[in-house]
């Protein structure tokens, strides 16, 4: 795979729960070194779309491909080779509550590298550090504020030097200025690191600042996908509905014919 | 019809649940360094309990014993009562209890919990077998903590039996010292400790399909636990009754 190809390409994808349709022919490039995000109201398949990606669901038809690997048919050996390339961020960080912060950032290294105590602790530190937690090794995640439990989860999720990050959520539920640090933190990784992030949120505002690439679910179907221009300038009225409580839109009659 | 077929269901995902479990271990080995710590805590946590039941379950067959013995004038015999009770009975199926709802409940509850907060996810995510990390040291730890258990709950219970019988029964030590060796045989020992490894195998197995596939949430943790310890009980007594037959029938 060259880096002009896209490091995950969906085609075609469709998943359903009983009778109930999440996604239905789902089609999506995600560029290398690029953040996307893929937002959506509460319940239109988002996370589903996400388990999709690191193989936790697997699609009924369709092909999910994830650096050059098809993950839903991909047999357990490659699908764990793709899982060391990748890192994720769950919603509440899903920190491992019987262990310490530097326990859990450490967790990945101890289980998949030949690393000494030294260097992990190391490696730990450096990556607390970059998420602006430095000293905190010694905490257990109970004594972690929401905000700080995902920033743990997030240099968990960077411990390994992955290629891509996926992030469930990572500011529900946080207030503006800690949602903003998260924002900010994502968007300075991508600069320094030069890792692919996949987001997914609703938080509108954020979104557009640290996309760029932004996709709209619902109804199980992507209905947008381009850059944040492009979307604030659809003229799609379930998007514009969606987008406009938090955003200032351009007038509907400004937009020219076919946006 | 789904009410008939969800049961059946339900033991085929166990049969699934054990065959993952089995090949994963193989698959990715053993962390015996978790087994030991396991074997520790289970161990450690089940003792204080099982030995306060065990001097009084020792006590009480003493009593009950003595009391159906003398009716015959064999009062003196209550050793062999005890000893026969104790090892072939009472101390696996005890033991067997005592780490179902200690330890068992308390597997199927983390778990539960590391499946609502997606923990489980987390380590799937990181390429980390969570049947091999999460289940299999716990399954190794009952198995390994639970014959031994019975063994030290079988010494206990006899030594309180001896003092209610010899202390407060007036019967002669000698005598029933002599009924509880003669009637304690290597066959017995290990058929206590087959018994014991059976439920072991049954509470480790049980506990973790209930936690590992709980429903999210609050309701679900309470439902998983709650269904755990029932399945345990039932399906260690039954086992019992069928080893039973098997070794004395």
């Amino acid at each position: 795979m060259t880096t002009m190809e896209p490091i995950i390409r969906i085609e075609n994808v469709r998943k359903t729960f009983g009778d109930l349709v999440v996604l239905e022919d789902l089609t999506l490039d995600v560029e290398t070194g690029k953040t996307t995000v893929i937002m959506g109201p509460s319940g239109v398949g988002k996370s589903v779309f996400l388990k999709l990606l690191v193989g936790l669901l697997q699609p009924d038809a369709g092909q999910v491909w994830v650096t050059g690997v098809d993950v839903a048919q991909a047999r357990e050996r490659e699908l764990r080779k793709v899982r060391m390339r990748l890192g994720m961020l769950f919603q509440d960080g899903a920190l491992f509550d019987s262990m310490t912060v530097g326990d859990n950032v450490a967790f990945p290294l101890r289980r998949h590298t030949k690393m000494k105590p030294p260097e992990i602790q190391q490696v730990v530190a450096e990556r607390l550090q970059r998420v602006g937690l430095p000293g905190i090794e010694h905490k257990m995640p109970g004594e972690l504020s929401g905000g700080m439990r995902r920033r743990v989860g997030l240099a968990r999720a960077i411990v390994l030097d992955p290629e891509i990050v996926l992030f469930d959520e990572p500011t529900s539920g946080l207030d503006p200025i800690t949602s903003d640090q998260i924002d900010n933190l994502i968007a300075e990784m991508k600069v320094a690191l030069g890792i692919t992030f996949v987001v997914i949120s609703h938080d509108i505002v954020g979104s557009f600042r640290i996309a760029d690439r932004i996709g709209m679910l619902y109804n199980g179907r992507l209905i947008a996908f381009g850059t944040p221009d492009e979307v604030r300038h659809s003229a799609d009225p379930t998007l514009r509905r969606f987008l406009g409580r938090n955003l200032a839109l351009p007038p509907l009659e400004s937009l020219p014919e076919g946006s | 019809m789904t009410r008939i077929l969800r049961p059946i269901e339900a033991l085929g995902e166990f049969g699934y649940f054990v065959w993952d479990c089995l090949q994963y271990t193989v698959r990715y080995g053993v962390r015996w360094d978790r087994v030991m710590l396991e074997t520790y805590r289970v161990g450690v946590r089940a003792f204080p309990i099982l030995m306060v039941m065990t001097v009084f379950v020792g006590s009480n067959v003493a009593i009950q014993g003595y009391t159906a013995f003398s009716t015959l004038g064999a009062g003196n015999m209550v050793g062999m009562f005890v000893s026969m009770a104790g090892i072939r009975e009472i101390c696996p199926l005890l033991a067997g209890v005592m780490v179902a709802a200690k330890t068992g409940t308390e597997m199927t509850a983390q778990l539960a919990v590391m499946r609502t907060r997606e923990q489980i996810d987390a380590l799937e995510v990181m390429a980390v077998n969570p049947y091999a990390e999460l289940v299999t040291p716990g399954f190794l730890a009952i198995c390994i903590a639970l014959p031994l258990l019975t063994m030290i709950g079988l010494v206990v219970s006899l030594a309180s039996a001896w003092l209610v019988a010899v202390g407060q029964l007036g019967v002669s030590p000698g005598e029933y010292n002599d009924y509880v060796w003669s009637n304690i045989t290597t066959i017995d020992l290990v058929n206590a400790m087959v018994k014991a490894l059976v439920f072991g195998m049954l509470i480790a197995t049980i506990s973790g399909f209930f936690g590992f596939f709980s429903e999210r949430g609050a309701k679900g943790i309470g439902r998983a636990t709650n269904r755990a310890v029932v399945s345990m009980c039932v399906t260690c007594i039954c086992a019992d009754y069928l080893l039973t037959a098997a070794f004395y029938g």
